[in-house]
């Protein structure tokens, strides 16, 4: 394990190095996953690019459409105000990543880029129809966050560039959002399924007006529920409805059995938990709307 | 019994804990001497191999690799403590993935993984025996195929695969059965679990020019390290010295050589010091986890509840070498039996042999296995009778002054109030709240290890007293017990004692950080020394005073009578200008607990010294679908003897119901043809703190008659009753039995489904 240690001081340098590189270079962000990698042998960059000292990509944004800078770390999405109310979710899932040391330093820009099927704010944020922005020697590209990611670890950022943000719209009004996770244990935990829902009600708050519903750790990439989706647009929210969507959301997700559950159990915890985050989203709703 | 102590009795706050808070305290793995080198083991990848060829000579020559060394290097020795199996490095067999084939030193810890990474290991698979299902099968492949001309303990009953079959016979099973109006047969697994210490296993070695090999390490065993180090280094015991600078947690599994032989190897090669240390890698691969088990348990009964005969068997992995397999079958068979009063009972222990790690000790090895089992059926038992399951067991457990399972007779039987205590605390009679919520209880007995030890106690010119004892202190406050008992009997302050201790060369022996016997053995060795020191005291201040001894009396760190005071300070002054000074040598050895050798068969432990009991108690919901578990209290009553330091014992039972509900809940070493799947803290599941709820300890004192004031063994117990607790609290609250251990979520929730359906 032996590498050069690189600490640009702008933008500029970042993307000049990272071209540089190529595919012999890595950007740092947290470390929490790439050292791990490199420590367990799975990756053997000769370059390493740190972004620690690289200025404008922690800002959150919260006027107009909202957006996180990709060295955002998940204890500042826990802590911030805006995202308290409608946005939940997003606190939801940066709080369960791994533990407090963990969140301290790993950041939304290294979730989404390491592209684990279960990484938990990247879920998040595909519910949110979150596009990303990445800046390379030939400029700035907006990247739907839905195919981002095409394998595990794989995505289709190139060598080269640097994710800079991400960002999605204003939620509608009568929207809230939540996000739920299973594993063996409280904290410290890979999810073994998670899902997270974005539900907005019509007028009189009985039916579903739009949904948007991501599944993680049960196919090769965080995806969307499309199939449950479509079938609950329209609909009133009872609980047959919900535990319908979470039946169909169940037949459309693609788990793999390994030693942290078994692929059936998988598709259990997707049937139970899609009802369930609804659940909470309607609770939100009518809660902030009455 | 009442007794008026001082210190003993007392929560003090531990010796040891200034340093271990303020993260000054020394331990192996931080150990290190300058010009110091790195070690490193090549394991292998394979479960079962003839090795045709190791080729070194590229690691050798890779800059700062300093040695590679390969079996030829090593003298050819076998060693084992109950079977001389294992050897340092494979000659030509391999027998499980993770088994030393090389081991290499250099100026760096990567370099060191780099020679590993360079040396080519050529072998040829062979068919891997992978449970013990295959193992017992006929015509089964031989793990062990000279089994047979192995040196081994004469009493075990060996037999191919199987390298001890230990076996207790009461009575007439078959007449029990008759007896009986109920049968009850079930069979239960287990899963290997890791002890989870902080501190990896460690060792530094270093020689000089007289030929002595100093080891520091964390083991928990510094004398039988000793001992076995020097057989496989082919040296007298006196040429090696094993000191303990500091141990992070063993529980069990830093009893067995770890790294020392090792360093000592890698070291005599180099002429350089050369310190070796664990990865969890191989820490969950090539450790001594716990024995996974198999256990099938026929149980007769009547219908009022009354136990007529008990027919199980438990069949260990013990992996590819004995080590603790064939002792913990043993005691296996004494833990089958429970704490209850069965006339007929035919209980049988295995040690069986597989291509796996050498699994091994940990936290009362045994019982926890052992325990799910038959506390799993005695509810089951209950539910069928139609029985309350506390009632079934007040009804069949042990009395004061009744035989054990081996004849044993027990005396300071504090289970029936355990029982009772722990039911009311958490609030029994309320069973099953709602549905989805539920208590279960579980009891059981343990051991407390025999062994010797033997202390000086020095009084140094200040009055304060140095205590030098051949134990380790492990982070269970046992020394600190130790010490409570010697300030106590020798009437000074805890603040004047000073710890030396495990040092083979310096400190007397001990048997060693082990069975929940530190501070009981110690403390007894030291109740010794001071009758010794007692003497020698008011000998030298009759003397010095001119006041017939028998006016004399100690008090407060003084020698006081007929108006006259001296103080120890002043003894142990007087006594080093006249006389050596004031020191003494004070030992314990457990006595022998009778027992009915015709009951026993190919027994390593055929009786549980000064017995301690135990009930706990677990009150919980699952949620119906994901099954998921939620503990909402945990209460454990432990018959402790007589509390020494009533704060640490607590500290004992809550670390031991965590790790316990680690192995309940969420910890298992997955194999999978032979290979560990999850060898890392990402997919070894311990619990953390989220996960263990508050533990409510209740401390019962029934004081036995030979530990120090009474006191009982207390480090073990409380990892053994936390798996049949949980599953009888989720039987409770769901009407499922999980007879597999971990209960995952899964496994709850795909049985709550099947059920449904
Ligand atoms: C103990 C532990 C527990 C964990 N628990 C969880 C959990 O519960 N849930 C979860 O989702 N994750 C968990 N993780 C994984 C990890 O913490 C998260 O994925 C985290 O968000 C990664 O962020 P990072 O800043 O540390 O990324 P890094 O490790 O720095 O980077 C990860 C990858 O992204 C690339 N990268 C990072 N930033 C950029 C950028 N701006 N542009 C281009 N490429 C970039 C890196 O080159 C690397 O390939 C855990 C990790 C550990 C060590």
């Amino acid at each position: 394990m032996t590498f050069d240690y690189h600490e640009p001081t702008s933008l500029r340098e970042a993307i000049e190095l990272g071209a540089r590189f190529g595919v012999d270079g890595r950007f740092l962000a947290g470390g929490t996953d790439l050292m791990v990698q490199i420590h367990r042998g799975r990756l053997n960059p000769r370059h390493v690019v740190s972004l620690q000292c690289v200025p404008g990509l922690d800002a959150i944004e919260v006027d107009g459409a909202i957006s996180l800078g990709a060295r955002v770390t998940h204890r500042r999405i826990e802590t911030t105000t805006d995202f308290q109310g409608a946005l939940r979710a997003l606190v939801e899932g940066a709080e369960v990543v791994g533990g407090h040391q963990v969140r301290n330093v790993a950041t939304v820009g290294g979730n989404i880029v390491n592209a684990s099927p279960a990484a938990d704010v990247v879920v998040v944020l595909l519910a949110l129809e979150a596009r990303l922005t990445s800046l390379g020697p030939a400029g700035e590209r907006t990247i739907a966050l839905d195919g981002f990611g095409t394998a595990p670890g794989v995505t289709v950022l190139r060598p080269n560039e640097l994710l800079t943000r991400a960002s999605f719209p204003r939620l509608a009004p009568r929207t809230a959002t939540a996000f739920l996770k299973a594993g063996r244990r409280r904290a410290m935990e890979i999810s073994i399924a998670c899902v997270a829902a974005r539900l907005t009600l019509d007028a009189a708050l009985e039916r579903c007006q739009d949904v948007r519903i991501a599944l993680g750790a049960v196919a090769p990439t965080a995806m969307r529920a499309r199939s449950a989706e479509r079938y609950l647009e329209g609909r009133p929210l009872t609980d047959e409805v919900t535990r319908e969507a979470g039946r169909i959301a169940a037949t459309e997700c693609r788990p793999i059995g390994d030693v942290r559950a078994s692929a059936r159990y998988r598709a259990l915890l997707v049937a139970t938990l899609v009802p369930r985050v609804l659940a909470r989203c309607l609770e939100r709703i009518r809660f902030h709307t009455s | 019994m009442t007794q008026v102590t001082r210190i003993v009795g007392r929560s003090v706050p531990r010796m040891d804990a200034p340093g271990k808070v303020t993260g000054t305290a020394l331990y192996a793995a931080d150990f290190a001497l300058p010009g110091m080198l790195y070690g490193r083991v090549l394991r292998s990848h394979e479960p079962h191999a003839r090795l045709v060829r190791l080729d070194t000579s590229r690691a050798a020559r890779l800059p700062g690799v300093r040695a590679v060394i390969t079996a030829p290097d090593v003298p050819d020795v076998r060693y084992g403590g109950s079977v001389k199996d294992e050897r340092v490095l494979a000659r030509d067999r391999i027998r499980f993935a993770g088994q030393p084939l090389a081991a290499v030193a250099a100026t760096s810890p990567d370099a060191a993984a780099a020679a590993l990474a360079a040396i080519e290991v050529v072998c040829e698979p062979l068919v891997p025996v992978l449970d013990v299902a295959a193992a017992l099968a006929p015509g089964a492949p031989l793990v062990h195929e000279a089994w047979a001309s192995y040196t081994a303990l004469p009493i075990l009953h060996r037999d191919r695969n199987v390298c001890n079959r230990a076996r207790i016979v009461v009575g007439d099973v078959e007449r029990g059965f008759v007896e009986a109006d109920r049968i009850f047969e079930n069979r239960f697994t287990t899963s290997s679990v890791h002890q989870g210490y902080t501190e990896p296993r460690a060792a530094v070695a270093q020689w000089d020019s007289s030929g002595l090999v100093t080891v520091w390490s964390n083991t928990q065993l510094p004398f039988e390290i000793q001992t076995t180090l020097a057989e496989i280094l082919q040296l007298p015991p006196s040429k090696v010295r094993i000191i303990v600078p500091g141990i992070g947690g063993g529980f069990g599994g830093k009893l067995r050589i770890g790294m020392e032989h090792f360093a000592a190897l890698l070291a005599m090669r180099t002429g350089r010091p050369v310190k070796v240390m664990t990865t969890s890698e191989e820490e969950l691969t090539a450790a001594y986890p716990r024995q996974p088990a198999i256990v099938e348990v026929k149980t007769g009964v009547t219908n009022d509840g009354r136990l007529t005969a008990r027919e199980a068997r438990l069949w260990f992995d013990t992996g590819a070498f004995a080590g603790s397999g064939p002792g913990v079958a043993s005691v296996a068979t004494l833990m089958l039996a429970g704490p209850y009063r069965i006339p007929n009972l035919l209980l049988e222990g295995f040690a069986v042999y597989t291509n796996k790690t050498n699994f091994g000790s940990f936290r009362a090895p045994s019982g926890p296995q052992a325990n799910f089992a038959v506390e799993s059926q005695m509810d089951i038992i209950a539910d069928a009778l139609g029985l309350d399951p506390l009632e079934l067991r007040l009804k069949n457990i042990v009395r004061e002054g009744e035989e054990g399972p081996t004849g044993q007779v027990l005396t300071a039987v504090g289970l029936e109030e355990c029982l009772r205590r722990a039911a009311d605390a958490i609030g029994w009679r309320d069973r099953r709240p709602r549905a989805g919520r539920g208590k279960g209880i579980a009891c059981g007995w343990w051991t407390t290890t025999g062994g010797s030890s033997g202390v000086y106690v020095k009084i140094n010119p200040d009055g304060t007293v140095a205590l030098n004892t051949g134990a380790a202190e492990i982070g269970t406050a046992a020394l600190t017990g130790a010490a409570q008992v010697l300030a106590e009997d020798l009437g000074v302050q805890l603040a004047d004692i000073n710890v030396v201790s495990a040092d083979t060369l310096s400190t007397p022996y001990d048997f060693g950080a082990q069975g929940s016997r530190t501070a009981f053995a110690v403390g007894n060795a030291c109740r010794a020394a001071v009758a010794d020191l007692k003497r020698q005291i008011l000998a030298l201040a009759s003397k010095h005073l001119g006041v017939e001894e028998h006016a004399l009396a100690l008090r407060e760190g003084s020698v006081v009578g007929e108006g006259k005071r001296t103080t120890l300070g002043e003894l142990a002054r007087i006594s080093q200008a006249s006389g050596g000074g004031l020191i003494a040598h004070g030992t314990f050895v457990a006595p022998p607990t009778p027992y009915d050798a015709k009951r026993v068969e190919g027994h390593v432990y055929p009786a549980f010294h000064s017995p301690s009991f135990h009930a706990h108690a677990a009150d919980l919901s699952v949620d119906a679908e994901t099954g998921e578990i939620t503990i909402h209290r945990y209460v454990v009553a432990q018959d402790v003897g007589f509390a020494v330091n009533p704060a640490a014992i607590e500290g004992q039972i809550e670390g031991g119901v965590a790790q316990g509900l680690g192995q309940a809940l969420s910890e298992e070493i997955v194999y999978e043809n032979g290979r560990v799947l999850n060898a890392n803290l990402t997919d070894y599941k311990m619990p953390t703190t989220l996960d263990v709820p508050r533990v409510e300890s209740i401390l019962v004192q029934h004081p036995t008659l030979v530990g120090p004031f009474g006191a009982k063994g207390v480090g073990e117990p409380p990892n053994i009753e936390p798996p049949a607790a949980i599953a009888n609290a989720v039987a409770s609250a769901t009407g499922v039995r999980i007879t597999t251990l971990p209960i995952t979520a899964e496994k709850v929730a795909l049985a709550l489904r099947a059920r449904a359906t």
